[in-house]
């Protein structure tokens, strides 16, 4: 056998072999977590049980039950619409494993947009898991992309037009499920998943629900309650309230005219409440540098501590870093707030929950400490 | 007298000069217009703080002048946010233009201005400041969330061009000398 035949056969070996790890590696992106729900779980179902057109594909995703039995509202919290905002996925997670109904029911989807679990964006250098210590050991959490898998959907147009309002967004945003709403049962596989949802908070009735996000420490709208008009009492007393905890929220109205967005559509087209919550999260500022797991779980990014001092921008960064029990903690203190203020104004049809750890309880003894595994 | 007490001493002395120098916030009259300048939610909140000290008082995020018609006191309300101003369907130069006109008019019709910052550091910096300055410098009394005058933006104003400040923490505390404002 001549010299360059070997060479070629361990080259041939050497990339097949890349390749095997490379699939093996690939395939784990498609495997989710497991999540264990608190013992007072009344019941499991799927998103596709409200739209058929997305069973079996990587749209359908859990949505859980937990129904106290007595009479009263319900709720809806979404987690991972964007699935690179650990923050809103986490603490829907939290919600999911701790949580005890007493009056009215609870619906929880963490994993909102789960065909974006399933990747990351392109570019970003973002890792594809970040770690949570527990007593015991350390459990595993996906970071994914803030818009649907490209092998989902694909391609992007150059322009995406919005349905039904015909806003026109940049093609990237087709994928972004936080403007596909209402969404199309004849749509793009994005629009699919957000009709589904609306058909699922319209068939059971909610009457408030969530929608958990982060943002760039840069960005206007940040550390807020964005709220729909007829959620303006709701959202003003929680913020009231909020306050009172020592947790600062900005009021932000939806706009009528900015379509797709679960804040505007949701309220639009079906009798919720909707709320939508930012926190600010350095690991997806432009800002940010090295982009890692620590980024994402202490929040600390020498960048932005320089950006706030120049002044030259608002920058919403906490000298100490924006840590990911911090963020966590913000969306359980808006979450149950809301629900306070929702009581006081709806006194003939509320909800009550407990077992939720406070912000300063979640601050002090870390996530871990409320994740069942 | 010991050092120790002697500099507790001065202290409270030159609070106590200080103090009787601050200019009253004074009283104002009703009926009330209250605005935003930049389009913030946080007017939403002023709205509240002031139907619980049952205020007479009308809310109107695009007021114009118009709007002056028979009212005794303006409430502005500064602080920018580029969804509020999505909602209104404006530009930040738009809603400049309709904010200078209305305290333009309120001057001339010796309606006085109140100025109620209660964003905190939020409404501040970036595209807030020349609401807040225009505000600021434009009104006969101002009402404060500490948060947001951590740099002392709104205390230099207040100084410089003598208006009363009542700086408070929080912004359920705003609700309380808002109340005395007209009582």
């Amino acid at each position: 056998m001549k010299k360059h035949h070997i060479s070629a056969i361990v080259i041939s070996l050497i990339t097949i072999l890349a390749g095997i790890i490379a699939s093996f590696e690939f395939h784990k992106l498609h495997v989710s977590e497991s999540l264990y729900p608190s013992e007072r779980l009344s019941s499991e179902g799927m998103l596709s049980d409200y739209f058929s057109g997305i069973k079996d594909t990587n749209g359908d995703t859990k949505v859980y039950f937990f129904d106290s039995g007595k009479p009263g509202a319900t709720v809806f919290l979404a987690g991972g619409t964007h699935p690179n905002e650990p923050a809103g996925y986490l603490a829907s997670v939290i919600i999911l494993e701790n949580l005890i109904p007493e009056k009215g029911r609870v619906i929880v989807i963490p994993r909102l947009n789960n065909s974006a679990f399933t990747c990351t964006d392109p570019m970003e250098a973002f890792p594809q898991s970040f770690h949570i210590d527990t007593d015991k050991g350390p459990r595993k959490f996906r970071f994914g992309s803030r818009a649907t898998n490209p092998l989902d959907q694909w391609p992007d147009p150059l322009v995406y037009s919005h349905k039904p309002s015909g806003q026109q967004y940049s093609g990237l945003e087709s994928r972004n499920l936080n403007r596909a709403y209402p969404g199309s049962p004849k749509g793009t596989f994005t629009e699919k998943v957000a009709y589904a949802i609306m058909q699922m908070i319209e068939k059971e009735e909610v009457d408030i629900s969530y929608d958990l996000h982060e943002a760039a420490p840069e960005i206007p709208i940040i550390n807020a309650i964005v709220y729909h008009e007829k959620s303006e009492d709701i959202a003003m007393y929680s913020i009231l309230e909020l306050e009172m905890e020592g947790l600062q929220f900005t009021p932000e109205l939806s706009p009528k005219n900015f379509h797709g967005l679960s804040h505007r559509e949701w309220g639009d087209y079906t009798k919720t409440y909707p709320f939508l919550m930012e926190t600010s999260s350095p690991v997806q500022g432009r800002l940010r540098g090295k982009t890692n797991e620590e980024l994402i779980l202490n929040g600390v990014s020498e960048n932005y501590k320089i950006a706030k001092e120049t002044g030259a921008l608002r920058i919403a960064y906490r000298d100490e870093g924006e840590q990911l029990e911090h963020r966590v903690g913000r969306h359980l203190s808006g979450f149950m707030a809301i629900i306070n203020s929702y009581n006081e104004i709806h006194i003939d049809n509320t909800v009550k929950i407990s077992g939720l750890p406070a912000y300063q309880e979640l601050v002090e003894n870390g996530i871990g400490k409320y994740l069942n595994n | 007298m010991k050092k120790q007490s002697f500099k507790i001493f001065s202290f409270i002395a030159i609070s106590a000069i200080l103090f009787s120098f601050s200019p009253e916030m004074g009283k104002y009259e009703q009926p009330i217009l209250i605005t935003s300048a930049g389009q913030s939610a946080d007017v939403k909140l002023v709205k509240l703080l002031a139907k619980k000290q049952e205020l007479n008082a009308e809310t109107k995020l695009m007021a114009d002048l118009s709007d002056l018609e028979g009212i005794k006191t303006l409430i502005i309300v500064p602080g920018f946010s580029s969804k509020g101003l999505g909602a209104a369907g404006i530009s930040q130069q738009d809603e400049m233009t309709r904010v200078e006109t209305l305290v333009k008019a309120a001057n001339e019709k010796n309606i006085p201005i109140v100025m109620m910052h209660i964003g905190g550091n939020a409404r501040r910096g970036g595209q807030s400041d020349g609401f807040c300055r225009l505000i600021a410098e434009n009104c006969k009394a101002m009402i404060v969330v500490a948060q947001g005058n951590e740099d002392d933006f709104f205390t230099r104003i207040s100084e410089e061009k003598g208006i009363p400040m009542e700086s408070v923490e929080k912004i359920s505390f705003a609700a309380e000398p808002m109340g005395k404002l007209f009582k």
